[in-house]
């Protein structure tokens, strides 16, 4: 009764901040910062067999995103082909040449692609970009798709 | 000097959380707005090699030959070609309707995944199954989720010895391929 009393009437609010703090907290670890590199709207195919990303050691990825239209999305920007395969080829050559000095144009390289095509996508416009990876040196390809149907 | 300190508890400095709580609050609400968990994604890993051309029966011997039949090994073959058919008159163009194991028009061909993988499992379980790599030939008006329903029942295929095969993609070209 005294302490009732006392108390001016002002909850304490210092649990409830630090439980919203928590919550916070929280959300900001889940939140997924690398699908800015994802394009979300495409809709993968489904393929029981596929296995969840083994991330051993460290690997340099290409993440192509291949449109239903056909259209190579990096980063939410459309790009041409050829000429980003070709230009992604040159980086990923110059970071391999400090590993091993003796790599020439159109060896292979140590980079994953990784390609996220849209179920629906005509096969020849993977082709062209799988094509274009190869001419380049790429031989490690990763085709992203999902366990099981979402929703 | 104890008498100070006792005046500074009894002041009790009392700090506003309700701005505080305020901002947190607004904080949380903008993550859970904007919180989307990202389906689990899986990837089928391949090492595809560059392409090599694809000869028509009588050119080598080597490309689209059948599956040997039982006790009989032929000399020379190594790849196992894999086509998916479709029918670019149909309202589907994009729908593999059969698959063939073999030589286009030549080799034994299956209407169903189902069929495609009992076909292959037979070829595969054969313990001297002389093939060496595996092509699939895909018609450029097929959809890709077609391509990966078959490289799916590749994936599964079990290899006597842990064997490995390296696996291609071809494309076929088709008429009425939409200008770029």
């Amino acid at each position: 009764m005294s302490e009732l009393e006392s108390s001016s009437g002002k909850p304490n609010l210092t649990p409830i901040l630090d439980m919203v703090f928590q919550l916070i907290t929280f959300f900001m670890l889940v939140m997924n910062f690398k699908a800015a590199a994802l394009d979300t709207s495409l809709r993968l195919p489904v393929v029981g067999s596929a296995r969840a990303v083994d991330a051993q050691g460290q690997v340099s990825l290409l993440i192509l995103n291949i449109t239903k239209e056909g259209n190579l999305n990096v980063y939410g920007q459309s790009r041409t082909v050829e000429s980003y395969i070709a230009g992604e080829a040159q980086a990923e050559l110059l970071a391999a040449r400090q590993k091993n000095p003796k790599l020439q144009p159109g060896d292979e390289l140590p980079t994953t692609v990784v390609i996220r095509a849209d179920r629906g996508t005509e096969y020849h416009m993977v082709h062209r970009v799988i094509e274009a990876c190869q001419q380049h040196g790429f031989r490690n390809f990763a085709l992203k798709a999902l366990n099981r149907e979402e929703g | 000097m104890s008498r100070r300190r006792r005046r500074k508890s009894q002041e009790e400095v009392e700090l506003n959380l309700a701005a505080m709580l305020d901002m947190a609050f607004q904080l949380l609400t903008f993550f859970i707005l904007t919180f989307k968990p990202a389906p689990v994604e899986g990837q089928v890993n391949l090492r595809l090699p560059p392409p090599t051309p694809v000869l028509q029966k009588g050119q080598q011997r080597d490309i689209g030959e059948m599956a040997p039949k039982e006790g009989e090994v032929p000399k020379g073959v190594s790849t196992l070609v894999i086509t998916l058919n479709n029918n670019i008159q149909s309202r589907d163009p994009g729908k593999a309707l059969s698959y063939t194991i073999g030589e286009l028009g030549e080799g034994s061909t299956v209407g169903t995944l189902d069929q495609l993988n009992n076909k292959l499992q037979s070829i595969f379980s054969n313990p001297v199954n002389p093939f060496e790599q595996v092509i699939i030939q895909v018609p450029s008006r097929v959809r890709y989720d077609e391509l990966m329903k078959v490289v799916d029942v590749f994936t599964r295929q079990k290899m006597p010895g842990d064997k490995k095969l390296s696996l291609s993609f071809v494309e076929l070209p088709q008429t009425e391929v939409p200008a770029k």
